[in-house]
């Protein structure tokens, strides 16, 4: 695939590197590359590879940009919130180099579509900020033998790894499950909004020395970041033989949505929406309710319910003696996600008919209390 | 034997936010042990009710990894504690 006279002056500064040059340049154009998560870590990370002149350049994100998200997600401005993720970067990416082609996918990946989409694709970027999501991909990567650049942050900190079939761990060797609970995202922990843009551009690097073929990536090797700091470590992490996707076994031989809810646990949850908790509140009849906040301290110090009390999900396991002696908890976050974790802790606890606030305090704001602060 | 205890982001909530504790102990059982005494709790996020190191969690002695709490540590050596992170 030779290059334009256009596109050898824009990419001069790579064709000067002898480790690139029309070679490796050419390589980039016929690429194919991947980027789910148009966030914190997407923006860089495709901001560089459209930059870098990677040939074709896919953006897959299910969301819509907000104020809260320009912080840190430097491939949106003012003038793009409340459009789509995927096809506002689309047009920033095509603006920033016409030369390429940036295909928007304006999706959630599920199980359903990840074989379809991935297939059209030479490697994958991760920059999602679900855990279950990041396991739907990496498994879908080992099986189509995809080649994917994984990066994650939280607070002031970041990991990039990168994971290549048949040459080293993939994401299950390192992280075989997630948590029960999960672990909280950038929304729930809060973070650094630069610190994205360290590890999003060194998923860019790894993405770019795969494609041209130079340089040692980082396989089999995690790479930490610490903004605070200031520091990189590097640990060596080697393929699991039993790893249920890459091992000598594997059970996944199919990528997979997240288990469901179990049947039983689903059904033994009362679902509470912020009108129907408002009322019981308010009905001096109704039995006392007791209200556990399961979000992060720092969110819970921002605005919480009255006479609500604040067990963060991640300490849970170890505090349900404190909620035991309660009938009926009701569980309480900022969207409800975190909560419906607690009420199936509780429910495997022996607790008995545990409440979760549907939508959360984002929706007691929207339909009860709009004061409410909501961090 | 004294070592130092690098903690990762999440848990951090266990030791007031500080990033690295010093600790003693020949093991990492031993380490943990000891780290649990000034963070109550913190052990339980890092490592079951069976004594196996929790599937989101990765410990490490120096650069190698730990995947036994019989693991070795040595005077001076650095345990990094490594969680799963989520966010993007």
């Amino acid at each position: 695939m030779t290059l334009s006279a256009n596109e050898r002056a824009r990419y001069q500064r790579h064709l000067a590197l002898t480790e690139i040059g029309a070679a490796g340049q050419e390589k980039l154009k016929a690429a194919r590359v991947l980027v789910v998560g148009a966030g914190g870590l997407g923006s860089p990370a495709a901001l560089y590879l459209a930059a870098a002149g990677c040939g074709t350049l896919g953006l897959l994100d299910c969301d819509r940009v907000e104020l809260s998200n320009l912080q840190r997600q430097v491939l949106f401005d003012s003038s793009g919130i409340a459009r789509s993720k995927a096809e506002a970067g689309r047009e920033r990416l095509a603006s920033l180099n016409p030369e390429i082609r940036v295909l928007a996918h304006a999706l959630e990946l599920k199980a359903a579509n990840v074989r379809a989409l991935f297939a059209d694709y030479d490697l994958v970027l991760d920059g999602t900020d679900r855990l279950a999501t990041r396991y739907l991909i990496n498994d879908a990567c080992v099986i189509l033998g995809l080649p994917l650049v994984s990066a994650a942050i939280h607070r002031f900190e970041g990991q990039v790894m990168t994971y290549v079939p048949g040459r080293g761990p993939c994401y299950r060797c390192v992280f075989p499950q997630a948590p029960e609970g999960g672990v909280p995202n950038c929304a729930q922990a809060g973070v650094l909004g630069v610190l994205p843009g360290v590890l999003g551009t060194l998923q860019a690097t790894e993405a770019i020395k795969l494609i041209a073929g130079v340089g040692e990536p980082l396989v089999g090797r995690l790479l930490t970041y610490d903004a605070l700091e200031m520091r990189f470590h590097e640990f060596r992490v080697a393929r699991r033989p039993d790893c249920a996707v890459c091992g000598d076994a594997p059970t996944i031989t199919e990528p997979r949505d997240p288990a469901p809810l179990p049947g039983a646990v689903a059904g033994a949850v009362r679902r509470l929406t912020a009108s129907v908790l408002s009322e019981l509140l308010r009905d001096e009849h109704a039995p006392a309710l007791h209200l556990v906040d399961v979000r992060e301290v720092y969110e819970f110090s921002a605005g919480h319910l009255q006479g609500s009390v604040n067990i963060p999900l991640g300490e849970l396991p170890r505090r349900l003696a404190e909620i035991a002696p309660y009938e009926a908890p009701v569980f309480i976050c900022r969207s409800g996600g975190r909560s419906m974790a607690a009420c199936e802790l509780a429910l495997r606890a022996g607790i008995t008919a545990p409440a979760n606030l549907e939508g959360g305090l984002l929706a007691w704001a929207a339909t009860i209390d709009p004061e409410l602060p909501v961090a | 034997m004294s070592c130092t205890v690098r903690i990762a982001s999440p848990l951090r909530s266990y030791t007031a936010g500080v990033p690295a504790l010093a600790a003693r102990g020949s093991t990492l059982a031993e380490v943990l042990a000891n780290l649990e005494q000034r963070c109550p709790g913190i052990r339980f996020r890092m490592i079951d009710e069976h004594d196996r190191i929790r599937p989101h969690m990765r410990l490490f002695v120096n650069t190698s990894e730990a995947r036994e709490l019989s693991a070795v540590v040595r005077d001076g050596d650095t345990v990094h504690v490594i969680c799963a992170l989520s966010g993007g």
